[in-house]
C-alpha cells in the first residue's frame, strides 16, 4: 500500500483530466492492482474543507505516511513572495507544498506548470509562478536545486501540457511498487524512458520531412508541419507518437504542429504574436533546427532531399 | 503600384490577357502560366527584389499584402514577391531547395503565390 497526495496550484485541472483518462494502467488499476491508496485528489477526494485539512496535517506530522505527493500546477509566489493569491485549506499553498514535499517520499511533478512553470510563468509572470524545482531551464523553482525526496530523489517531472495520462500512472506505478531504482532521470528531472527519443519519432509525417516537402496550410495530409506550420516535433522530447494519445493518434498525426510542451521553456518565443503555429526563421533559414542539426548540414540535407524525393510525396495520403 | 492595382483585377487587364492568350491567369494551366511569366519578365518586369523578409513578421507582411490578390493578379504577385527567373544572392538560392516548391509537380505551393515556377527561379519568399 502506497499512500498518495495530489495538490493543485497554478493549474487549469488539465492534468487531472488527463489523468482520469488513462487506460494502461487507468486511475482505477492504480487502486486495485498496484496498492495505491488516494488519500485525496481534487477531483476525486470525497472531504472538504477542515478534513481536507486534517489529512494534509496527518501527512506532515507523519501520522499518515506520505509515500508520493503528486503536484499539479505552478506554485504561486505573488504577491511580493507570500503567496497570499492561491490560499488552499487556510494558508498559502507554497507553504503547504514545501511540508508536504519534505514529509513524502516522493514528489511528482505532473504537467507543465508543476515542472518548469508553463504558461502561467510566461512573462510576464504576474502570479510570480514557478515550477517545483525549475523556472524554465533555470534550477531553483519553489523547493530549490538542492532538494531530494525521503527517498533521495529530486521532484520527478512529468511535463506536458497535459502530461500523456499513461506517462503519469506508469510512473506512479513504478514508485508505488518500489521500482523507482529503475527510473534515470534526464537534466530536467524526467524519465529518461518517456522522454529520450523525439515527439517526432514515430512521426507518420517523417516521410514528408525526409523528402522536405511542407504542410503549407491547416488541413493537408501532405507535407511536414515543421517547415512552415511551426511544429516543434524534430526538437521535443517525448513519446506522443509511440505512445499515442487516446491509444490511436497524436497532434502531428491529426494534423495539428507538435508545440513542444514537454520543454522546460515552453510556450516558446513567450507567445509572441505570429510565433505559433509558424516556423520562426531568420533569412529563410528556421532558428531552431533539428536537434544534432547545424545549419550548413540542414542546407545541404535540403538540396540532397529534394533532389531526391519521389513524386508520391507531393500528393495527400493518409497519414494516420 | 497602387493600393487599387493590388487589390484588384481590371477590364483592361482582362482584355489584355484574352487576346493575347486567350484566357486569363486564373483560368490558365501550368505551361501557360509558366510562359505568361516568362513573357513578363522578357518585357522588362521588376519586382521588388530587396529587401529580403529577414524575420517571420515581415514575412508575414508580404503574405499580408499577397493574401487579397487574386489568381489573375499574376503581375502584382511577382511583383510583391520579388520573383526572379535566375537563382539570388551569394548563396544562389532558388526554388530547387525552398521547402514551398514542389519539385515534381513544379509548382510553388506557397498558398498566397500558387504558382508554377522552374528549379532555378526564386523569390523572396524563400525558405528552406
Amino acid at each position: 500500500m502506497a499512500n498518495l497526495l495530489w495538490l493543485q496550484g497554478g493549474a487549469c485541472s488539465g492534468n487531472t483530466m488527463s489523468f482520469l483518462n488513462a487506460e494502461e494502467p487507468s486511475a482505477c488499476d492504480l487502486v486495485t492492482d498496484f496498492g495505491i491508496n488516494v488519500l485525496w485528489q481534487p477531483s476525486l477526494g470525497l472531504e472538504l474543507g477542515d478534513q481536507v485539512k486534517e489529512i494534509i496535517e496527518k501527512c506532515i506530522s507523519g501520522e499518515i505516511k506520505l509515500d508520493i505527493f503528486v503536484f499539479e500546477g505552478t506554485v504561486i509566489n505573488a504577491p511580493n513572495g507570500t503567496g497570499e493569491w492561491n490560499r488552499f485549506c487556510g494558508r498559502p499553498m507554497k507553504d503547504w507544498v514545501k511540508e508536504l514535499s519534505a514529509a513524502a517520499d516522493f514528489v511528482v511533478a505532473i504537467g507543465d506548470c508543476a515542472t518548469y512553470g508553463g504558461i502561467p510563468a510566461t512573462a510576464p509572470n504576474p502570479t510570480d509562478s514557478v515550477g517545483l524545482q525549475f523556472l524554465k531551464r533555470a534550477k531553483g523553482g519553489a523547493l530549490g536545486d538542492g532538494f531530494t525526496a525521503k527517498s533521495g530523489l529530486p521532484v520527478i517531472n512529468i511535463p506536458g501540457c497535459p502530461a500523456h495520462p499513461d506517462w503519469v500512472t506508469q510512473i506512479l506505478v513504478a514508485v508505488a511498487t518500489g521500482r523507482a531504482g529503475d527510473l534515470t532521470l534526464d537534466e530536467f528531472h524526467r524519465p529518461k524512458t518517456f522522454f529520450s527519443s523525439f515527439t517526432q519519432t514515430g512521426c507518420t509525417r517523417n516521410m514528408h520531412f525526409a523528402y522536405k516537402v511542407s504542410t503549407t496550410a491547416f488541413g493537408q495530409r501532405k507535407g511536414c508541419l515543421f517547415y512552415d506550420l511551426g511544429c516543434r516535433g524534430p526538437m521535443t522530447h517525448s513519446p506522443c507518437n509511440r505512445i499515442l494519445w487516446n491509444r490511436h493518434s497524436s497532434k502531428t498525426r491529426a494534423g495539428m504542429p507538435c508545440l513542444g510542451c514537454t520543454e522546460p521553456e515552453f510556450p516558446f518565443f513567450d507567445l509572441a504574436p505570429g510565433t505559433v503555429f509558424k516556423t520562426q526563421t531568420v533569412m529563410g533559414v528556421p532558428k531552431d533546427m533539428p536537434e544534432g542539426v547545424d545549419k550548413k548540414g540542414y542546407i545541404k540535407l535540403t538540396a540532397a532531399a529534394k533532389g531526391a524525393a519521389p513524386a508520391w510525396a507531393e500528393e495527400d495520403i493518409f497519414v494516420v | 503600384m497602387s493600393k487599387d492595382s493590388e487589390t484588384t483585377f481590371g477590364e483592361e487587364q482582362r482584355r489584355a490577357y484574352l487576346e493575347r492568350y486567350g484566357l486569363t491567369p486564373a483560368e490558365a494551366g501550368h505551361d501557360m502560366l509558366i510562359q505568361m511569366i516568362e513573357d513578363m519578365f522578357k518585357e522588362g518586369l521588376t519586382t521588388e527584389v530587396e529587401p529580403f523578409p529577414e524575420t517571420d513578421r515581415e514575412f508575414g507582411a508580404l503574405l499580408d499584402k499577397l493574401r487579397p490578390l487574386s489568381a489573375d493578379q499574376l503581375r502584382e504577385k511577382l511583383v510583391i514577391s520579388g520573383w526572379l527567373l535566375q537563382p539570388y544572392g551569394e548563396d544562389q538560392m532558388r526554388c530547387q531547395e525552398c521547402m514551398y516548391y514542389l519539385v515534381h509537380k513544379r509548382w510553388c505551393d506557397l498558398p498566397e503565390l500558387d504558382l508554377p515556377a522552374k528549379p532555378e527561379w526564386w523569390c523572396r519568399l524563400w525558405r528552406i
